[in-house]
């Protein structure tokens, strides 16, 4: 990536949903150019299109027109295989309802990624490690997740998506279940991962987080369409 | 092979985390295993049997037909089959079924002269307890173990069975065990002379001729010589006979196959709906396994070690239990439509024989659709993107 490139680039990005006149629009030419080493948070209200958006810069939907470039790469036209690898080492993910897997301990979901390349290594065993330390999570790391309140699973859910050590870290709605208490935690974990050189694209409605004013920038959504 | 050792660790924790689907599918398999490898191995256990058994049976059996119905030979017809060139030895055996309306069965009797006979039985027979009967001493009789134990027989008991208007008394004097385990099924040995009384056959006629060859390429022509010199008889070849076994148990273990077929069909129908009702929780966990880096792929190959765990676990039981039920507890409830032409049967214990081929065909006819037929619903999940699968897309 040139230094001049942007972490996360949406270019004319748009989704629709279904065909004929049943189709639905959740995205309308999206243009966003989010600089590496930032914190930005898109807000809007419920059914404008964020976690839509979120997932097309994840790699996780296909968009309908439009093109999404990664840390200067383009995932757009990529075959399943190659935006998996995307989604595995470039970009982690937390999703509103955190996405673990009920029946598995929190450490089994943490190195879900790493099943198909036959397990981790040394390095992303010591990389988990230092993660659950520095969010608190080690006693809770052979803990059925099902047993973990919102907040535990929240942090479990951020330390899965930055087990690969990805340059990007995308967050649907962190503190949608959370306390103030919690809010505050987080939001120091956050800026940390920021500062040290994440970029990091929350979206959200809540004020908590978008009025804080170390996010470095706050962008609304409404009705699929990125207000300027 | 890290990668499918860890794939398969996850397939395992897969497959005990959705224990309720995961042991229906497994018990259904099973079953349908277990009845079809019960056909499969007592319909070999039998052929082996009857293998075995035809290997002391004379090379030709020659027979006398009556109106269509079995009737007895002469045994002056020995002494010229004898001189034939190719024949090394000729028995009149007198032997016959004996059926005792209280027991609602029939023993086999035969009739052994024991010091002429006997080199010829023991190499598949063993007495003992007891002993054989005294040449020339009548009322007594030596019975396959399985007859004396459904009898309730000990040594010394003796039996009296109706023959006409009176009554035969045979004194059990020994038990024997035999290597083919449907000669001590049903048969009582006793001398000549009782079993001519027990059936009924006068001095001079026998029940067949048993004709032993220095070679069966003989067969042909010494049976072609015979049957010109005794226009009406049928004579048995032992290689036919061993045919017409094969055939007999195919046939009928065929037809159980196929009386079976549609418990399989049901099987796979069962498989089908479970499977292919992919869940939300499924679903969900293939939305999450997607979204942090799974490709189609390990997500295929994981369900297939899931699904192959599950039909070789389920399998496995059913062909354990199968082989348990037919070797050890006598097949309750098959033997009876397999063999079927006699009470005592049931009693039978068959060596145990298992066709390796067959049970890894057994495995593919049952195993191979199921696994098949998982990785559809599969295919269809994990080729859809993570999003829409987490947020419950149908």
């Amino acid at each position: 990536m040139k230094p001049s490139e942007p972490a996360v680039h949406a270019l004319g990005l748009s989704k629709r949903y279904g065909a004929g006149h049943t189709a639905k629009t959740a995205l309308q030419e999206v243009t966003v150019a989010i600089p590496a080493g930032e914190f930005w948070a898109i807000t809007g209200p419920s059914g404008s299109g964020k976690t839509t958006l979120l997932g097309l810069l994840g790699g996780m939907i296909a968009p309908t027109q439009g093109e999404v470039r990664l840390a200067g790469q383009t995932i757009t036209h990529l075959r399943d295989h190659h935006r998996a690898l995307i989604r595995r080492n470039l970009v982690g993910m937390v999703f509103q309802e955190f996405a673990l897997v009920s029946g598995m301990s929190l450490a089994e979901n943490i190195f879900l990624p790493w099943v198909p390349e036959g397990g981790a290594g040394q390095n992303d065993r010591r990389r988990v490690a230092g993660l659950l330390d520095r969010f608190g999570m080690t006693p809770f790391a052979g803990t059925q997740v099902e047993r973990l309140s919102a907040g535990e699973r929240q942090r479990g859910a951020i330390i899965r998506a930055l087990a690969a050590d990805p340059p990007i870290l995308l967050l649907d709605e962190p503190t949608a279940s959370l306390d103030t208490a919690n809010v505050g935690l987080l939001m120091t974990l956050l800026l940390q991962l920021r500062d040290e050189g994440k970029t990091l694209v929350a979206t959200t409605h809540d004020l908590r987080l978008a009025n804080d004013p170390r996010v470095n920038r706050v962008r609304r959504l409404v009705d699929g369409v990125l207000e300027t | 092979m890290r990668r499918q050792l860890a794939l398969l660790g996850f397939a395992v924790g897969s497959a005990l985390r959705r224990t309720g689907r995961t042991l229906s599918l497994a018990a259904a398999l099973a079953l349908v295993t277990f009845a079809f490898a019960s056909v499969l191995f007592f319909t070999e256990a039998l052929r082996g049997e009857f293998r075995q058994g035809l290997a002391a049976l004379p090379d030709l059996t020659v027979q006398r037909l009556v109106a269509g119905r079995p009737s007895l030979v002469e045994e002056s017809d020995a002494a010229w089959i004898a001189e034939m060139p190719g024949v090394t030895a000729v028995r009149p055996r007198v032997w016959g079924y004996f059926f005792v309306p209280a027991l609602a069965g029939n023993f086999t009797v035969v009739g052994v002269d024991f010091e002429r006979d006997w080199e010829q039985l023991g190499g598949h027979l063993t007495v003992g307890p007891g002993r054989l009967p005294e040449p020339g001493r009548s009322e007594e009789a030596v019975m396959g173990e399985a007859l004396a134990r459904f009898l309730g027989l000990d040594l010394g008991n003796a039996i009296t069975v109706p023959v006409g208007s009176t009554f035969q008394r045979l004194e059990l004097v020994g038990v024997f065990r035999s290597d083919v385990a449907l000669w001590s099924a049903d048969v009582i040995l006793a001398n000549e002379s009782d079993a001519r009384v027990l059936l009924q056959i006068p001095e001079g006629a026998a029940t067949d001729l048993g004709i032993w060859l220095s070679t069966p390429d003989e067969g042909v022509v010494v049976a072609r010589k015979i049957a010109d010199r005794l226009p009406g008889v049928r004579i048995v070849d032992r290689q036919l006979m061993s045919r017409t076994y094969d055939l007999t148990f195919d046939t009928r273990g065929g037809m159980m196959g196929m009386m079976l077929l549609p418990a399989l069909v049901a099987f796979l129908v069962l498989a089908w709906d479970r499977l292919t009702g992919v869940g939300a929780g499924e679903r969900r966990e293939i939305g999450v396994l997607k979204a942090v880096g799974w490709r189609t792929g390990d997500l295929l190959l994981a369900r297939l070690w899931e699904n192959t765990i599950l039909a070789v676990g389920g399998a496995g039981v059913g062909i354990v239990a199968a082989y348990i039920h037919v070797f050890w507890a006598g097949a309750p409830g098959l033997a009876e439509v397999l063999l079927g032409w006699s009470s005592l049967y049931p009693a039978l214990r068959v060596t145990p024989a298992v066709d390796g081929a067959q049970l890894v065909a057994l495995l593919c006819l049952v195993g191979a659709p199921f696994v098949a037929a998982s990785l559809v619903p599969a295919w269809r999940a994990a080729t859809r993107d993570p999003h829409s699968l987490l947020r419950g897309g149908s």
